[in-house]
């Protein structure tokens, strides 16, 4: 009977593993270790903790970002090297067949220019028809560039507001919402409290969708937490029962959605976020919120 | 065969001149026509051997002709089987003949001595930039793993069931599927135009 049961013990802890693999995080190798050790200081723990209820109150907050929609714009370094990259490929490569017509055509010309020009030979070879050359083709083709008119990458131009997921399309944004925690209203990552019997991403879940005048369709990274912030409430609420509350933030990707304008929501990239978020809070989140 | 043929036609013609005054005779003796000399070569012409003889080489000879040429085929059929079929070629790996001319060469640049070692100079500084970023982005994950980690110790501290739950992969999450970032914004309400292809690709049969 012991044998099974520690097989059934150490299957989590691989399920895990992979899981972690599977969310796409890396150094793994040295994060096994650190697990294990961590396990079994938490079973010493648990036993402690399975008769008496928790004095923290537990709230489940969502992270939704909306991914970048258009690449980046080059650093100078990068364009530098990649004009260096163009400029090697080229020296490196064959002709194409458009040089190999100006080269032809030039000679011709010269030929045409020089004393001993024979017309009818060169005649009989074109069969004398009045062929355009290359280059009065390329000088078409730059006339007609110059007419075109390349619509903007970028439409965030004329300063879109800040609760506008058309923002900045370059980067990643971060969902805000201003909501009361105490006695304050504060921006932060939108979240629920959680009650008995639903999961911790059944609360992040709901805590998005409670949302008042917001549709969000998102994609949630898995059950895993990415991230816990947990804080004491100030000495006049704090019980014997409550000491503070830890909020777990749950990944999610947005897929669709759209908000009215009225509601304060607020879509910021991670350099933003510091404007807007306790120093404390901002430390804790500033550390999963990847800018990649 | 032919001399058989002829015999029995002189035997027939013969018999025929011969035969008015038989007959007549025949029926005034009688009264009926009984099977004279006459009927007896009629009927052994229909019988006669050599004219037998042509059908019955038929019978024996061609069924057995008819199967060593069907043997011969199957022969044939099987060599042929035998032969491994053709390796389809793979266009992308032929070079095509016309890149292969001389004419096409593009002479050998002069970079002037500034311009090497400006090129040189600047690869070196691409492999810092990539050498800072790649640190940049290996901190960032770790960070990233490192708060992860920290959230499911403190789960584990408040709840082992949370705790479990949390640990459980989740099944719909896979297939993932994300458009990733194009150079320009896609419009909105964009109808593609259709058109019509003719799509010349070489198809190979083995």
């Amino acid at each position: 009977m012991a044998a099974p049961c520690s097989r059934m013990a150490n299957r989590p802890l691989w399920r895990f593993i992979t899981n972690v693999r599977r969310t796409g995080l890396k150094h793994t190798g040295v994060r096994q270790i650190s697990l294990s050790s961590a396990c079994r200081a938490a079973t010493q723990t648990r036993s402690k903790t399975e008769g008496v209820p928790s004095p923290w109150k537990l709230y489940g907050a969502v992270c939704l970002q909306r991914l970048p929609v258009i690449s980046q714009e080059r650093n100078p370094i990068e364009d530098q090297f990649a004009e260096l990259m163009h400029q090697m490929e080229l020296e490196r490569s064959l002709l194409s067949d458009h040089e190999q017509r100006l080269l032809e055509d030039s000679e011709r010309m010269t030929r045409k220019q020089a004393d001993n020009y024979d017309s009818d030979e060169e005649e009989a070879d074109y069969g004398g028809q009045e062929t355009i050359t290359a280059q009065d083709q390329e000088d078409t083709w730059e006339q007609k560039l110059k007419h075109f008119q390349p619509a903007l990458r970028d439409r965030d131009v004329g300063g879109t507001p800040l609760g506008s997921v058309e923002r900045c399309l370059g980067d990643s944004l971060v969902l805000l919402v201003q909501q009361t925690v105490g006695k304050e209203t504060i921006w932060l990552l939108p979240q629920a409290q959680w009650e008995a019997g639903e999961t911790l991403r059944q609360t992040a879940e709901r805590g998005l969708s409670s949302l008042p005048e917001a549709d969000f369709k998102a994609t949630f990274l898995g059950n895993t937490p990415c991230g816990v912030y947990r804080y004491t409430f100030p000495k006049e609420v704090r019980t014997e029962r409550c000491v503070g509350a830890k909020v777990f933030f749950f990944k999610a990707f947005l897929s669709a959605g759209s908000a009215s304008q009225k509601e304060p929501f607020l879509w910021v990239k991670k350099t933003e976020l510091q404007r807007y978020l306790k120093p404390p809070y901002l430390e804790k989140v500033d550390r999963f919120i990847l800018n990649l | 065969m032919s001399i058989a043929v002829s015999r029995a036609l002189c035997r027939v013609l013969s018999r025929q001149t011969a035969v008015p005054t038989n007959v007549s005779s025949l029926m005034g003796v009688d009264g009926h026509v009984s099977q004279g000399p006459w009927f007896a070569s009629v009927l052994t012409l229909k019988t006669s051997a050599p004219l037998r003889a042509e059908p019955k080489k038929k019978k024996k000879v061609d069924p057995r002709r008819e199967q060593m040429v069907r043997e011969r085929l199957k022969k044939k059929l099987k060599k042929l089987e035998r032969v491994p079929p053709e390796l389809i070629p793979i266009e992308d790996f032929t070079t095509p003949a016309k890149y292969m001319d001389e004419t096409r060469v593009r002479g050998a640049p002069q970079l002037p001595f500034e311009e090497s070692e400006r090129r040189a100079l600047l690869l070196k500084e691409w492999s810092r930039y990539k050498q800072t970023q790649h640190r940049a982005e290996m901190e960032a994950v770790g960070l990233a793993v490192e708060a992860q980690r920290e959230a499911l110790e403190e789960l584990r501290l408040e709840s082992e069931e949370l705790y479990q739950a949390a640990l459980r992969p989740d099944p719909l999450l896979f297939p993932f599927n994300h458009q990733g970032p194009s150079y320009t914004p896609p419009k909105a309400q964009y109808e593609a135009p259709e058109g019509k292809y003719n799509n010349i690709t070489k198809v190979y049969t083995q």
